[in-house]
């Protein structure tokens, strides 16, 4: 990844971060083989702005987040996070910096403990923390259910007596509860109901403004991603193929993955006849990746340089825009 | 304290199970009347008025006979007190409990030997064994011992296969693979054995009884436990107490094991039914709590011996299959009503 041109104030950095899963096998349960679930991923999340990260299922993106916010141990690579190295520190030393990073989850049935009252779940953070004492933290989970717009009279009621996009928004407030800096949103939106979808992704950006927050945000639905990021970057297979501002992926997209990604967006008048690129196969396997470029088994583009050499993340050729980068070898080798 | 209103639900769901529900109020009025025994079953008197005095000799200072005005010091005996006052006829009178016999006491006849059956003018309504003991006073003294027994070491055996095997199931790797091998080993030593040559030692008290019975008693609870927390661990909602920074007993007492509530609930009814088979089968081999304590697995023992005394066994079998059945209805409607396939939604 080429140096940015000003020295820009990141919150989030990754450098070639890497998740690896063993796989456990034969008589011994000994290790036969690995999942390679985030293959050297390297991002830049700059304080206050939105990284939208889509790709497939399977493909790492919510690795990605967990890792950042070291939910999994990292196999290689390094996070930093508000300057700090935070890849190697124990768990006790993170324990203290959760205040800054949180998390919001894609399953608001899942995420949220259901024997214990809504009250109980926005006050957890509080106590974890030490903030406040009792009276002042039960005045803190009111307003906190009132920023996301739920009534107070929520705070004895038990999770699954609320809807989905109810549910979410508790996940939402649970997760400034400590106003935090970086929100890692996992596909927040993708288990709900698309009416609620908007309510939930405009809730989330009148935080963002609010509060100063930063998102690292998931998704799988590119549409989803458009409204609410102001970069995006495409996954594939544990790696990042295409980075770039959040128009030019639309506008102009280089990668034939993320071209077939934006021919796949719905679009809502039925007299737009488009050439829709459709993709065959399924992802490869990410226990034993494809060599050369990830993608040339599906891309309609390969040739004979993708199935043995790996691309490299390289800005596109003849592109305004600044920092757009692609990996891919047709592409690149344009100049 | 606001209960959840799944967990209402369930209680609903529980008692609109009759079968259950009706077990779960005899049990319950069965433990309760056990744990008032001395009031119901007992050679000392109630209430004794005696001049201007009343006394409670139940649950009071052992009176001596010199205090009724009788001529000796050991402890009166109330059944005759209650004759001789009738035949006084001086306004004073004794309260005897329904059964007015204690549970170790012989009540011997000069012409006959016991087993004495059932008879309702001496107040043996179950008859005598074979040394003269009222047969219900030792069933209802046997019972409080056999379920005060199991519940006891439902909580150490839960106690221990919680703590164990919710650390397994939460830390897993290296500590859980070494608890399944102490487990798997464990489990292959035999108890009933390892109970002879303890017994053959010292005579195991109440307590030793139970640390004995728990030490063996709590690899099944262990598994259980370690599964379910091995699931529990997997969902998300631990994982979002992980990114709040919560350390790991919190996730364990306050999500894990709350989350495993109706899996321990569901297995405890059993566990109590398997407690008081193996008290009784304990006694009955000669193994368990040292004679006199009154047991029910002594009472068998007797009604193998004298099998033509058939109120012996028709007793203790009686009162063995009445708790349970009722403990095992109960179980059933617990498991029914905590069943999770009927509240979990799959969305």
């Amino acid at each position: 990844m080429p140096e940015p041109k000003q020295q820009e104030n990141y919150l989030l950095e990754t450098r070639d971060l890497k998740v690896h899963f063993p796989v456990y096998g034969g008589v011994f349960r000994r290790k036969t083989g690995k999942v390679y679930a985030v293959d050297g991923v390297s991002l830049k999340v700059s304080a206050g702005k939105t990284l939208g990260l889509v790709g497939e299922s399977g493909c790492g993106k919510t690795t990605v987040g967990r890792a950042v916010l070291r939910l999994y141990e990292l196999s290689g690579g390094e996070v930093i996070f508000e300057g700090k190295n935070i890849s190697g520190m124990p768990e006790s030393e993170i324990r203290p910096l959760r205040r800054n990073m949180q998390m919001v989850f894609q399953d608001p049935f899942e995420s949220l403990d259901a024997r214990q009252t809504v009250g109980d779940i926005l006050e957890e953070p509080l106590i974890i923390h030490e903030i406040g004492s009792r009276s002042t933290r039960r005045k803190d989970v009111e307003n906190l259910l009132l920023r996301v717009g739920m009534p107070e009279s929520a705070i004895t009621r038990f999770p699954h007596e609320f809807s989905g996009g109810q549910r979410q928004r508790i996940g939402i407030a649970r997760a400034i509860a400590l106003k935090p800096r970086l929100i890692v949103c996992d596909e927040p939106v993708s288990a709900l109901d698309v009416s609620i979808q908007s309510q939930i992704l405009n809730l989330l950006l009148d935080l963002q403004s609010e509060m100063n927050l930063t998102y690292l945000f998931i998704a799988h639905d590119l549409s989803v991603v458009k409204h609410i990021s102001d970069h995006i970057a495409v996954m594939y297979l544990g790696k990042i193929v295409e980075y770039t501002d959040a128009d030019s992926v639309y506008k102009n997209p280089f990668h034939p993955y993320t071209q077939a990604l934006i021919s796949a967006i719905p679009v809502p008048d039925p007299s737009v006849r488009k050439q829709k690129m459709v993709l065959h196969g399924d992802v490869p396997s990410p226990l034993s990746p494809p060599p050369g470029c990830r993608f040339h088994t599906r891309c309609p583009f390969a040739f004979g340089r993708c199935r043995s050499e790996e691309p490299d993340l390289l800005r596109a050729p003849g592109t305004e825009c600044e920092d757009h980068l692609v990996a891919c070898h047709l592409v690149n080798s344009e100049k | 304290m606001r209960l959840n209103p799944l967990t209402i639900k369930k209680i609903k769901r529980f008692r609109s199970i009759r079968r259950g529900y009706y077990s779960f109020i005899i049990l319950t009025l069965m433990i309760l009347a056990s744990l008032f025994a001395e009031a119901l079953v007992n050679n000392r008197a109630l209430v004794v008025r005696h001049g201007e005095r009343y006394y409670c000799p139940v649950y009071g200072r052992m009176n001596p006979g010199k205090v009724f005005g009788l001529d000796y010091d050991y402890e009166t005996n109330y059944r005759q007190l209650q004759k001789r006052f009738k035949e006084e006829g001086r306004g004073n009178w004794v309260l005897m409990p329904p059964v007015p016999y204690n549970a170790y006491e012989n009540d011997l006849r000069e012409d006959r030997f016991p087993p004495f059956p059932p008879s309702f003018a001496e107040k043996h309504y179950l008859g005598t064994d074979n040394v003269g003991r009222d047969i219900l006073a030792r069933l209802i003294y046997g019972f409080r011992i056999a379920i005060g027994f199991s519940l006891l070491l439902l909580l150490f055996d839960f106690g221990i296969g919680i703590s164990i095997g919710s650390a397994m199931g939460y830390f897993g790797g290296k500590f859980d693979l070494f608890f399944q091998r102490i487990i798997e080993i464990w489990s292959n030593v035999p108890f009933l054995y390892v109970i002879i040559i303890i017994s053959s030692v010292v005579v195991p008290g109440f307590i030793t009884l139970i640390i004995i019975m728990a030490f063996f008693g709590w690899i099944g609870m262990t598994w259980t436990i370690r599964t379910v927390t091995y699931k529990e661990k997997s969902r998300e909602y631990v994982l979002a107490a992980k990114a709040l920074g919560a350390s790991d007993s919190r996730i364990v007492f306050r999500h894990i094991i709350p989350n495993t509530i109706s899996v321990i609930v569901t297995y405890a009814p059993f566990a109590v039914s398997g407690g008081i088979v193996a008290i009784t089968s304990l006694d009955y081999l000669g193994f368990g709590l040292a004679p006199p304590t009154p047991s029910w697995g002594e009472l068998l023992q007797q009604a193998w011996t004298h099998m033509d005394s058939w109120w012996i066994g028709a007793s203790v079998i009686g009162a063995m299959t009445i708790t349970l059945i009722a403990v095992t209805f109960i179980g059933e409607a617990v498991r029914e009503a905590f069943d999770p396939k009927m509240y979990t939604t799959y969305e």
